[in-house]
């Protein structure tokens, strides 16, 4: 989370760029006059400026020359938002001390992204290195999207940090519509190339307006040698250096990506649903990554049902499992009209099952996070 | 007396010397109906911002209310071309709906223009001038560049041109 100020003369595109950011997590300050701008800056030390150009009494380019002049602000990051469009408005903004310039009207997709690249190296330092989540499980249809989702997102408002969500389905993702995205790109724009550095990735990643980000899987169904081991380790190590939390939504394939994946893991979170096939898929899944020797930092499950009437107790599914169940998620009815409207509920605020168990989940590795970081 | 519906549009106007960046009220003529009317010879900005053509990017001052001859307007450069097309003409079987897009290049003081005027029929510089509707020339997907700057150029979805100020127009393929 960062502290921005804007400044804009019109009342209401003020109210709109703030609430865009907002809603990116950060921490705004509005100013209607330009006159007052320096000395509020002076006093609010924000982490960046988001400033007009055509205001009265004084111009946006006038407040940069002010800004560069005074000592301590040098640095500041400044973006013109301004109306004036054309090319030469551009350079000029540039040429006077601007570090980033848009034109209005603008989308909060691209504000964000102009605004989190001005901001990156500031954030990358406080978030790194981050925490690697995985929700897994090898049976289809126990809601580990929307589990994976809805907590990514009670991540990003709990912590305020920098979190990414990346959806590994081979059987195209399903990430976009729970989150009403329309993502360009996918990790299998990636592949291209042997190596690839933060850049790349940064550029395929799509913004949530909630500032979550998501690198999305591939829109045509993919075989498991389209998605290799060595680019995983490449891509979380990557993830891990920016991102205060990376959530892997794993696919429900055991192949070389899926055990990389949970090897580098810090907390795996195995999805159930309380009926006989995934719980005895389950018990399957531990044996294979028993045998495996692969062997999580931490685990646990998560039973979550999926549908009105439970097939077995949560008693029933511990003892078959040996094991405790720390997270139940009864059935959520809100869920199919979340999924419908792109609106996750973890955003909605209700009482509801997912929501109530997912926020609990994030505050409690957030808390987690945050001791580890003394 | 109700002024009837008057919506806000956006623009960029040029005269010989100075770029006015700023907005005027058009009422349901749209923007072609301020500047033909005959009752004023001014046309009526808000939040003037106005810049010096050689620096066009820095603003000499502003006007909260400020008026230009018409006469000296030279061309005004819209971001949208649904704006600048006369009113009634945008839908149907218009000129623009009908019309086939062919190279233009023109000439006002201090400034040259290239893009694309929407015609039917013979192609001819008279018919054009005199026959197409209203005081302005509609020249799509613009660029205006400064004749002794030809560094600083503007592009706008739509520039009007006023007739009045055009010294040469060529059209066609070079």
């Amino acid at each position: 989370m960062a502290k921005i100020i804007v400044i804009d003369d019109d009342d209401q595109l003020l109210h709109m760029v703030g609430l865009m950011l907002e809603r990116g997590g950060h921490n705004i300050t509005l100013i209607s006059n330009p006159r007052d701008g320096l000395e509020r800056i002076k006093a609010h030390k924000p982490d960046l400026l988001v400033l007009d150009v055509m205001m009265p009494g004084m111009s946006g380019h006038d407040l940069t020359r002010q800004i560069r002049e005074t000592s301590g602000l040098e640095g500041l990051p400044i973006l013109i938002l301004t109306a004036r469009s054309q090319d030469i408005d551009r350079d000029t903004a540039l040429k006077i001390g601007a570090n980033a310039y848009l034109s209005k009207p603008v989308t909060s997709q691209e504000l964000i992204k102009q605004i989190d690249t001005l901001l990156t190296p500031k954030v990358d330092e406080k978030a790194a290195p981050g925490m690697i989540l995985s929700l897994f499980g090898l049976r289809g249809g126990v809601g580990q999207t929307t589990l994976a989702t809805n907590l990514a997102l009670a991540l990003r408002r709990v912590s305020q940090h920098e979190v990414c969500l990346v959806d590994l389905s081979l059987a195209v993702g399903q990430t976009p519509f729970h989150l009403h995205l329309k993502p360009q790109s996918s990790w299998a724009d990636l592949m291209g190339s042997n190596t690839f550095d933060w850049p790349m990735v940064k550029e395929h990643l799509a913004i949530h307006p909630t500032g979550l980000r998501l690198l999305p899987a591939p829109a045509m169904p993919q075989t498991s040698d389209g998605l290799p081991a060595y680019f995983i380790i490449q891509l979380i190590e990557l993830l891990r250096s920016r991102m205060m939390f990376t959530v892997l939504d794993l696919p429900p394939i055991l192949c070389p990506a899926f055990m990389a994946a949970l090897e580098m893991t810090d907390v795996g979170l195995h999805v159930i649903s309380p009926d006989v096939i995934s719980v005895r898929t389950a018990v399957q899944a531990n044996r294979a990554l028993v045998n495996s020797g692969i062997k999580l930092k931490q685990k646990s499950f998560i039973l979550n049902q999926v549908s009105a009437k439970p097939q077995l107790s949560k008693a029933t599914v511990e003892r078959v499992l040996n094991g405790r169940i720390p997270f139940h998620i009864d059935f959520d009815p809100n869920q199919m009209q979340a999924l419908t409207q792109g609106t996750p509920l973890a955003l909605t605020g209700t009482n509801s099952p997912i929501p109530t168990i997912i926020n609990r989940m994030a505050e409690v590795i957030w808390n987690r996070a945050q001791k580890a970081r003394g | 007396m109700s002024l009837g519906t008057r919506n806000l549009i956006s623009l960029d106007l040029f005269t010989d010397a100075y770029r006015v960046t700023g907005h005027t009220k058009v009422g349901v003529g749209g923007i072609h109906a301020e500047l033909a009317n005959p009752n004023s010879n001014f046309l009526e900005i808000q939040d003037a911002y106005i810049s010096r053509i050689n620096q066009p990017g820095e603003i000499v001052t502003h006007y909260q209310e400020a008026a230009f001859r018409k006469n000296n307007i030279n061309f005004i450069v819209l971001q949208d071309r649904r704006v600048g097309i006369p009113v009634g003409t945008q839908h149907g079987r218009s000129i623009y709906t009908r019309g086939r897009p062919i190279p233009a290049f023109l000439t006002v003081p201090s400034f040259e223009i290239k893009g694309e005027i929407i015609h039917e029929g013979k192609v001819a510089p008279r018919d054009i001038l005199v026959k197409s509707i209203g005081n302005y020339l509609l020249i799509f997907a613009a660029e205006a560049s400064a004749s002794l700057y030809p560094n600083i150029a503007y592009s706008g979805d739509l520039i009007m041109v006023s007739k009045d100020r055009i010294g040469l127009i060529g059209l066609g393929k070079k």
